[in-house]
């Protein structure tokens, strides 16, 4: 209301000038620049009560904010300050000596936020790739660089609590803790390297599978021994240090993940759903004014031409659905079925081709050498990485019959790439778990005598570190051949080469959620595989530090942006909450490789225990028995199921609390278009008794 | 890149900082000098009144490919015709920086989207609009369908056209206005 009064006020202010009769802009510019000496009360249009101001602040502070928060004419401004400089009393000198170190206080925040964005890693490279290339591509690459620091953070980590004790332990030779040997004497050999002449070239098959003499390095969990270093205030116990590395890993990485989705969530939430379709902001926020040049300027109109018209479709297929008669329906909805059984018959055999490779792979391993021992060894890689090529394009085709709109079709797409991803990874591991424990059964021949297959895997951890080493090495090296041998003759192609073909064809178009699907199940091994090589996440660092340089050529090079995205899909939100469906995955593998399995008895900081977490009730008894009581009575039920209650009834709170905040948003909402028709009805009603 | 002191008085410095101050001054004279540097003077400390014609701002590399150009130039200039004086580009590159508030912008971005200046978006500002930022490849029917499911969606009052406060109630739900209503310089 107060700001339709202003109105009729700045309305009248016109009436003073007889010479200027017409409205708008121009003339309320003129208006200021003649009246430069006059009061406040000429504010055109603009309601300073809808300003985000820091009017709580230090009023002599907050002063300058205001005045620059006013869309005044720069002109006015000053004048107006020179105004209110004579209006302010004087001040007294501590007054003064605040107000200076206040106003040496911004310039430096300012200073040190530009100083920050310089510091921020890749920070220009990512404006130039948004300028260019749109929001959708930049956002894969800010998920790339999170990625990066995460792992660098992890790998500093790691490196501190286990890599270097144990280094500085092995070089000091301290004591290691002798234990009565529980089990047959044959399960503690482990010879990872045999006597005997090493070709070559071995050195090199070695590298790319992590066996000879990779295998027993700090690369995996088999060359860390359960150390203990006592002093008189200082002791350090390897295998602890190791478990709760781990943990902690985990736990820091879900911390991080949470907290960045967070800013997300919060912003989705205070907008209602920015996923649902609203055409007026795509025309009033849609253009980017930070768009460079000719090129990225047409894709970015096609882009929004391209939304709109997708978003129309929408609408004419809502109404044709809606339209449709009940045995069309009946038709659409079969056929639908018949189309999800075969995606799902599909995946199946994605997954028994894995399942047969990799048990043929590990039955081969013992027994080839050299190439050959090679190409068994990253079978599994190849057969999972071909699944997941393969099984997406066909589910594309088999899309086009579903005749889903046109965003459904692409988040269901996406969310089948995703289970596939997934599933074919836990596939892989199960079928490790498999033939290590012997499908479970310890009653079984082979591992009756360990708890484990010790024939096969003398030290089971190592060889899972080793799969998911070498199922990230596979990865890196697929993208770098997909870059030289595909990305680059094609552009060549396209652009030497003009034909029907190569039009058709095209350039590359650089699709973001595959890559990012791509980066999450990276990430997913990574995380899986930390336990049992512990310096897999500098090995990830390296690999995404490579990983974004390629990426780059290649989009600069060899690109073309996306013409049609959604904004769904390439959202942060969706990316985080797949990486955090990643992070479940390998955490199930954590804590049942802490809990439930018996460590190898030949290696490892683990090898006397019966699993590895019994480590810490053992290590527990050394500390004093106050702190034994409660850390026991934190373990007990006596704790954990209060607990569970409590946090479950927090949960149920903010739940209710976030659809209250819905509701009352919506409610607010409908209030406004009220209070909107209650205000035309006077004004209408005002009009009619004034005749 | 030259010394602030010689170009701008001390108390000039001090209103710029208070009055402006959302990008580095000194970089944005030196821009701004750039585009004519024998019609801007290197002493601003007598307050000289140089304008320089909008060909030469619509020909910034930051705005020479942005459809709205020549509305920004227009909303930012005193005479409204585009032709802009070193305090009106300080201001259009202040709005349009990052640290500029959300309601500031709004009250811009309203302005840049009112082609025929009744403070007021009706349907036909709607219509170029539109028109601009695809190019006009959109066909009459979908023009005129995107304008009625925008003035559905945006029109509280029901007056068949956008106010003021339309349109900040609008821009309050959209959550990267502040990113893309942004250019960098």
């Amino acid at each position: 209301m107060t700001s339709f009064l202003n109105r009729q006020d700045s309305y009248q202010e016109y009436d003073y000038f007889p010479g200027d009769a017409y409205p708008g802009d121009h003339h309320s510019l003129r208006l200021r620049r003649l009246s430069s000496g006059r009061s406040i009360h000429n504010i055109p249009h603009y309601n300073p009560s809808l300003s985000d101001g820091g009017d709580s602040e230090d009023d002599n502070q907050g002063q300058p904010r205001e005045l620059r928060s006013l869309p005044r004419h720069m002109a006015i401004k000053k004048a107006k300050l020179k105004s209110r400089g004579i209006q302010v009393p004087v001040l007294s000198k501590a007054e003064m000596w605040k107000q200076d170190k206040l106003k040496k206080l911004q310039k430096l925040q300012n200073k040190a936020r530009e100083i920050l964005f310089f510091l921020a890693l890749w920070g220009k490279t990512l404006q130039k790739i948004g300028g260019n290339f749109g929001g959708g591509v930049q956002s894969y690459f800010l998920f790339l660089r999170f990625l990066v620091i995460l792992n660098f953070v992890s790998f500093l980590l790691m490196a501190g609590f286990v890599i270097i004790p144990s280094l500085v332990f092995r070089q000091v030779g301290v004591s290691f803790m002798n234990s009565n040997s529980t089990g047959e004497e044959i399960c503690t050999v482990y010879e990872p390297n045999p006597p005997g002449l090493v070709v070559f070239y071995d050195y090199f098959l070695n590298l790319l599978s992590g066996t000879g003499f990779m295998e027993y390095s700090f690369m995996f969990y088999g060359y860390y021994n359960n150390t203990m270093v006592e002093d008189r205030n200082f002791s350090y116990k390897i295998p602890l240090a190791y478990l709760f590395t781990a943990i902690f890993y985990f736990a820091f990485c879900l911390i991080c993940i949470v907290t960045r989705m967070g800013s997300a969530a919060r912003v989705a939430v205070a907008t209602g759903g920015s996923t649902a379709v609203n055409y007026s902001m795509i025309v009033f926020t849609g253009w980017d004014y930070g768009c460079l040049g000719d090129t990225a300027t047409k894709l970015k109109q096609k882009n929004l031409l391209y939304r709109l018209q997708v978003d129309l479709e929408e609408e004419r297929l809502k109404k044709h659905a809606a339209s449709l008669t009940l045995l069309q329906k009946f038709g659409l909805h079969s056929l639908r079925l018949l189309m999800f059984l075969l995606v799902l018959g599909l995946n199946i055999a994605a997954f028994f081709g894995i399942f047969y490779a990799t048990r043929y792979s590990q039955a081969q391993q013992n027994q080839s050498a050299g190439i050959q021992a090679l190409f068994y060894e990253y079978l599994p890689s190849v057969v999972i990485s071909a699944g997941n090529f393969l099984v997406p394009l066909l589910c594309d085709q088999i899309a086009k019959v579903e005749r889903y709109s046109p965003s459904i079709t692409v988040i269901v797409a996406l969310l089948r790439a995703v289970v596939l991803r997934f599933v074919s990874l836990g596939v892989l591991l199960f079928t490790l778990w498999d033939q290590i424990t012997c499908k479970g059964k310890i009653n079984d021949l082979k591992c009756m005598l360990c708890g484990y297959n010790y024939e096969s895997y003398p030290c089971w951890e190592t060889r899972v570190g080793q799969e998911m080493y070498k199922l990230t090495l596979f990865d890196l090296l697929i993208n770098i051949a997909l870059l030289v041998l595909v990305e680059f003759p094609r552009r060549m192609v396209v652009d030497n080469w003009s034909s029907k073909i190569s039009q058709l064809v095209g350039r590359q178009e650089f699709v973001v959620s595959s890559s990012v699907l791509g980066l999450v199940y990276s990430q997913t091994v990574v995380w899986t595989g930390a336990l049992f090589c512990p310096l897999l996440p500098l090995i990830n660092t390296v690999k995404f530090v490579i990983l974004f340089y390629c990426k780059k050529i290649t989009l600069f090079s060899n690109c073309r942006p996306p013409q049609k995205t959604f904004r769904s899909t390439t959202s942060a939100f969706f990316f985080l909450v797949v990486l955090l469906l990643g992070w479940m995955l390998a955490s199930v593998v954590l804590i049942y490789s802490i809990a439930v399995i018996r460590p190898s008895l030949g290696c490892g900081p683990f090898r006397f225990s019966d699993n590895m977490w019994s480590v810490v009730p053992k290590s527990l008894y050394s500390l004093p028995l106050v702190t034994q009581e409660f850390l026991f009575f934190l373990g007990s039920q006596a704790f954990t199921i209060p607990l569970f209650s409590l946090s479950s009834l927090v949960m149920f709170y903010v739940i209710a609390l976030f659809s209250i905040y819905g509701k009352s948003v919506r409610l607010l909402r409908q209030q406004l278009k009220g209070e909107s028709r209650d205000k035309q009805f006077l004004v209408k009603q005002i009009g009619e008794l004034s005749q | 890149m030259g010394n602030k002191q010689s170009i701008f008085t001390a108390q000039q410095l001090d209103a710029y900082q208070v009055v402006k101050c959302f990008c580095r001054l000194s970089r944005l004279f030196y821009r701004y000098r750039d585009l004519a540097p024998q019609l801007v003077p290197l002493d601003y400390t007598k307050q000289p009144d140089v304008k320089l014609p909008y060909e030469l701002i619509g020909s910034m590399p930051e705005l020479k490919d942005n459809p709205f150009r020549q509305r920004i130039a227009e909303v930012f200039s005193e005479d409204g015709e585009g032709n802009m004086s070193l305090d009106d580009f300080l201001d259009m590159f202040s709005v349009l920086s990052e640290m500029a508030p959300r309601d500031l912008k709004a009250y811009y971005a309203f302005k840049i989207y009112d082609f025929n200046n009744d403070d007021f978006i009706c349907k036909s500002d709607l219509e170029k609009t539109l028109n601009k930022l695809t190019r006009s490849e959109l066909t009459e029917d979908e023009v005129k369908m995107v304008c009625e499911k925008v003035m559905d969606e945006a029109d509280l009052d029901n007056d068949g056209r956008l106010s003021l406060e339309d349109f900040q109630h609008m821009i309050v739900r959209a959550p990267d206005f502040l990113s893309t209503f942004h250019i960098r310089i």
